[in-house]
């Protein structure tokens, strides 16, 4: 089976600003693929872009297996020839329309006939629990309730390719979470391919199978979410994922040692061919102590958060802030001279731009 | 009067402790403000007609010999000017609020900001105006316009009447259409235009079955207000109607009651309120519906333009010759007419004699320019001192009866005080005037008439503006979220100092705006205020009406610019050049 979207060298420049940088990305049939990023990184505009709405500056896109787009041919298919269907993060609700009319616009515009929009009505409808409002307008609902529609609408036609803009950022908290368990469920239940964009890694997280994380136009990483976190390809994604994302600490080569602030330690298997390296090291793997010693650093204890049984301890170093996750805090944290002890191998070592080294 | 005593007389039939908490107090002031500006007036009419002579009257207008001519054809011409108005400035402003907002026209920021002007010009100085271009000699060779002066021969219907007025009324009035609908329009998010396209509707599809079923309301209500101002316009068909013998219900109205018939002309200004309120309070009703589609969460200001390819230019052309023919047009025609040494020489040797020249025997019957002339700088102080005056009071009722409506919140009384203060809208200028020359004109006990003193006019200012006072303090108060004066609260601050630190710092610019609009209505008004000046209390507009009328063309032509400046003047002050009243043109 082609890969449900694939985009080639899609760039889009607006006026004045790249949005989208030389995108190459291949999202298989069935997977549930999350667009994450900072705001402004792009993610929403490689949405539209795919989805038609906006055309890209140059590139190709094929979905399923069919070329929808091809800046060098000329060739644009409209949105609604897409096989596709979107939810907007306003919800984008026609107001004007009840829930049912919503639902069966579109089912009329692709030119189903009456009995089955009916069923697809029917069935939408009780996939997302909204049947008792399908006679009322959107005005007349709650945000939950608007947001069921809006996926109830899109997922209506049976599109090859769902596309989500930060769909769930209007919610509570609580309606959160729960959405994003019906939203499984849909991805199972439809059989269809989910793109979905957010800045909420917790979201992220739990439900793609694969993650893309963008910033500045491009894309940093495209890699099964325990990938990502375990291997970073770049200072980007170590920095920016992760809760609380890893320590990222400056290094600068000192003859055969690395001067981390004020003080040199020795690293194993750094690459010396570098003058400055950015090692990634995760709060688990830094350890406390009341003793200097060797890749031991003094630091100031500035907070302790609790997690689960453990604790973040949040802490000043000439080097500059540094977490750790310990055990049992209370006994070391508190007084002057603490030092927090690096492992003697960081868990990943960047160059001064931000590329993956070891 | 009976009503007064009775109110007075009644015993309160709460214990006066009641009085003391500011709910209560606030309430009752408010009331009362509305009672004596809107409710006591109004009833004036009522028990007018329902006197010695108004039965009389009634008969004689609606059946009698004068029937016809009093009722019946005026009517009729009212109802035409206001349907052909109203249906012209839908298209006109809808079309031109589409190409602002929903397309890629070229100059499109520059229409917008001129398609918001027309309606701060004054009708009477459009009025005005059109003499200046299309007068014929039929007035004598005083009412000479331009066309007729370069030879053409003028066709009296095009030089006076109905089609006059009614263009002149669509050149002032599109530009509320325009304002309303485009800012309806913006509320139709790129996202919903978004989720069609992708559902495979095509551009007409999207159009038809989404655009327009949200702005509809909009539309609706747009249609009504115009007709409504359409049909309560005095001006315009005093100025370009009745030398003609061309009459509307106002002007009949105004004809009855300076010549002492003021019976028939109450029964004549009901006719008139039934008419424009029917159609307000009908938008009203219809536009509920509509005021629910505003709820819609939205990336309001994110829009798709729609390309116009080769049309870009023709439209963004046709749309510039209609900005600019109903705001500078007339604007320069009466500045060159106020040059002009004589009527009917319009470009040869200007002259600033009407404008600074001293009194010469040989011209205009002796009378100075208008900076010159002591009873005109009289009637600019006047004016500009009425303005502030109601700007001032209708501000203060404004936050007497916004505190009571947000104290009693979603109360009874809240929909109440809503629904009485917005009551003056239905009602035309001229109707308002003379229930406040048929209420406070005669003595009320032993308080003295009104007649010919400031107050009179100022009093009637605030009941017009009523409604517009009451919104700009609605909406200096939704500036303000809850939480802001909460905040300072819970940091310690008593409430005046709350008021003076949170709350005015941040409501004054509504604030300003709100007496800007206030101040800029009244100045501009003619309709208000034809029936309550005296010559001892001289109006510009109504001093620029008597001059046009008799035969004083340059003069006031001259008036009216300076009219002109101030209204647009302090109009784009306030409204930061459309920034403020047009978000849309700054995305």
């Amino acid at each position: 089976m082609p890969p449900a979207i694939e985009l080639s060298g899609v760039t889009k420049r607006f006026s004045d600003q790249v949005a989208l940088d030389g995108i190459d990305l291949t999202v298989d049939h069935g997977a549930f693929c999350v667009l994450l990023g900072p705001s402004g990184c792009g993610k929403s505009t490689l949405l539209r872009t795919a989805a038609g709405l906006e055309n890209p500056t140059s590139g190709a896109i094929r979905i399923a297996g069919k070329l929808v787009a091809d800046v060098a041919r000329g060739l644009h298919v409209a949105p609604g020839a897409r096989d596709l269907g979107m939810v907007f993060q306003s919800y984008a609700l026609w107001p004007h329309k009840t829930v049912r009319e919503n639902i069966t616009w579109p089912l009329r515009i692709a030119g189903l006939a009456e009995a089955e929009r009916k069923s697809r009505l029917i069935e939408v409808a009780e996939m997302l629990n909204i049947t008792p409002y399908l006679a009322r307008y959107p005005s007349e609902l709650s945000g939950g309730q608007q947001q069921r529609v809006a996926i109830a609408r899109a997922i209506a036609p049976r599109p090859s390719l769902l596309l989500f803009d930060e769909p769930l950022s209007n919610l509570d908290a609580r309606l959160r979470v729960e959405m994003r368990t019906e939203l499984l469920t849909l991805h199972r239940q439809t059989d269809s391919t989910i793109v979905y964009v957010t800045h909420d890694q917790v979201e992220a997280m739990t439900m793609a199978t694969q993650i893309v994380v963008m910033n500045e136009g491009r894309i940093e990483q495209d890699a099964a979410t325990a990938t990502l976190l375990s291997e970073p390809q770049t200072a980007f994604v170590a920095g920016f994922v992760g809760n609380p994302p890893a320590n990222l600490l400056t290094l600068r080569r000192n003859g055969t040692g690395w001067a981390l602030g004020a003080q040199t330690i020795a690293f194993h298997s750094l690459p010396l061919d570098h003058e400055t390296v950015r090692a990634m090291v995760r709060p688990a793997r830094i350890g406390l102590a009341k003793q200097p010693g060797e890749r031991r650093v003094a630091a100031r204890f500035v907070e302790a958060l609790p997690f689960g049984a453990q604790h973040f301890i949040q802490l000043e170093s000439d080097a500059g802030r540094i977490t750790a996750l310990v055990d049992d805090w209370q006994a070391r944290a508190y007084g002057s001279g603490l030092y927090v002890e690096l492992p003697a191998r960081p868990d990943a070592v960047f160059d001064s731009d931000g590329a993956r080294l070891t | 009067m009976a009503i007064d005593a009775k109110m007075g007389g009644r015993p309160l039939p709460f214990p006066v402790g009641r009085l003391l908490t500011p709910t209560f107090s606030v309430t009752t002031g408010a009331l009362v403000l509305i009672g004596l500006l809107v409710i006591v007036p109004l009833a004036g009419i009522a028990t007018a007609l329902a006197s010695a002579e108004g039965p009389d009257a009634i008969s004689d207008v609606f059946t009698g010999r004068i029937a016809r001519n009093m009722l019946w054809v005026p009517l009729t011409n009212t109802f035409t000017i206001g349907f052909v108005v109203a249906a012209s400035c839908v298209l006109l402003g809808g079309a031109v609020a589409w190409l602002v907002t929903m397309t890629d026209m070229p100059m499109r920021r520059t229409i917008g900001v001129l398609a918001a002007l027309p309606f701060m010009i004054p009708t009477f100085a459009v009025a005005l105006s059109w003499t200046v271009l299309f007068g014929d000699d039929r007035l004598g060779s005083a009412s000479m316009g331009l066309f007729a002066q370069l030879g053409f021969d003028m066709p009296a219907w095009l030089a006076w009447g109905g089609v006059p007025v009614t263009l002149v009324l669509i050149a002032h009035l599109y530009s509320i259409a325009y304002m309303m609908i485009a800012a309806a329009l913006v509320l139709v998010g790129r996202d919903m235009t978004a989720a069609a396209e992708i559902a495979g509707a095509s551009r007409a599809q999207i159009l038809r079955s989404i655009v327009f079923p949200v702005v509809t309301p909009t539309i609706i209500a747009a249609g009504a207000l115009c007709f409504a101002e359409a049909v309560s316009s005095f001006s315009a068909p005093a100025i370009l109607g009745l030398p003609v013998r061309f009459h509307t219900l106002a002007t009949r109205a105004y004809g009855a009651i300076e010549t002492g018939t003021p019976e028939r002309g109450y029964v004549l200004i009901a006719v008139m309120i039934v008419v424009a309120g029917a159609f307000l309070a009908l938008s009203a009703f219809l536009q509920r519906r509509g005021q629910a589609f505003t709820t819609v969460t939205g990336k309001a200001g994110q829009r798709g333009r729609m390309t116009l390819g080769g049309w870009k230019w023709p439209f963004a052309l046709a749309a510039l010759a209609l900005v600019i023919t109903t705001t500078i047009v007339p604007a320069l025609a009466l500045l060159f007419s106020s040059l002009s040494p004589r009527t009917g020489a319009l470009f040869t040797d200007p002259t600033l004699h009407y404008w600074f020249g001293a009194s010469d025997p040989a011209i205009a019957q002796g009378q100075a320019g208008v900076l010159r002339n002591p009873q005109l700088l009289h009637a600019v102080w006047v004016t500009l001192g009425v303005g502030a005056m109601t700007g001032v009071a209708a501000l203060a009722c404004g936050l007497v009866i916004g505190s009571a409506i947000a104290r009693t919140k979603h109360g009874a009384m809240a929909q109440l005080l809503k629904q009485l203060s917005f009551l003056p809208l239905l009602v035309p200028g001229l109707a308002i005037g003379a229930a406040f020359i048929g209420f406070y004109g005669a003595p009320i006990g032993p308080l003295p008439s009104l007649y010919g003193t400031p107050a009179i006019l100022v009093l009637a200012g605030v009941a017009a503006t009523l409604p517009f006072a009451v919104q700009a303090v609605a909406s200096a108060r939704a500036q303000i979220a809850p939480d802001l004066e909460e905040s300072a609260r819970i940091a310690g601050a008593g409430p005046l100092r709350i008021l003076g630190a949170i709350t005015v710092p941040l409501a004054a610019g509504k604030l300003i705006a709100g007496f800007v609009l206030v101040f800029v209505k009244m100045v501009r008004d003619l309709d208000l205020v034809i029936l309550l000046y005296t010559p001892q209390l001289p109006l510009l507009t109504v001093l620029a009406f008597r001059y046009a009328s008799d035969g004083f063309a340059q003069f006031a032509h001259a008036i009216a610019v300076i009219i002109l400046l101030v209204s647009v003047g302090a109009h784009l002050l306030a409204s930061g050049f459309g920034r403020a009243s047009q978000p849309w043109l700054h995305d």
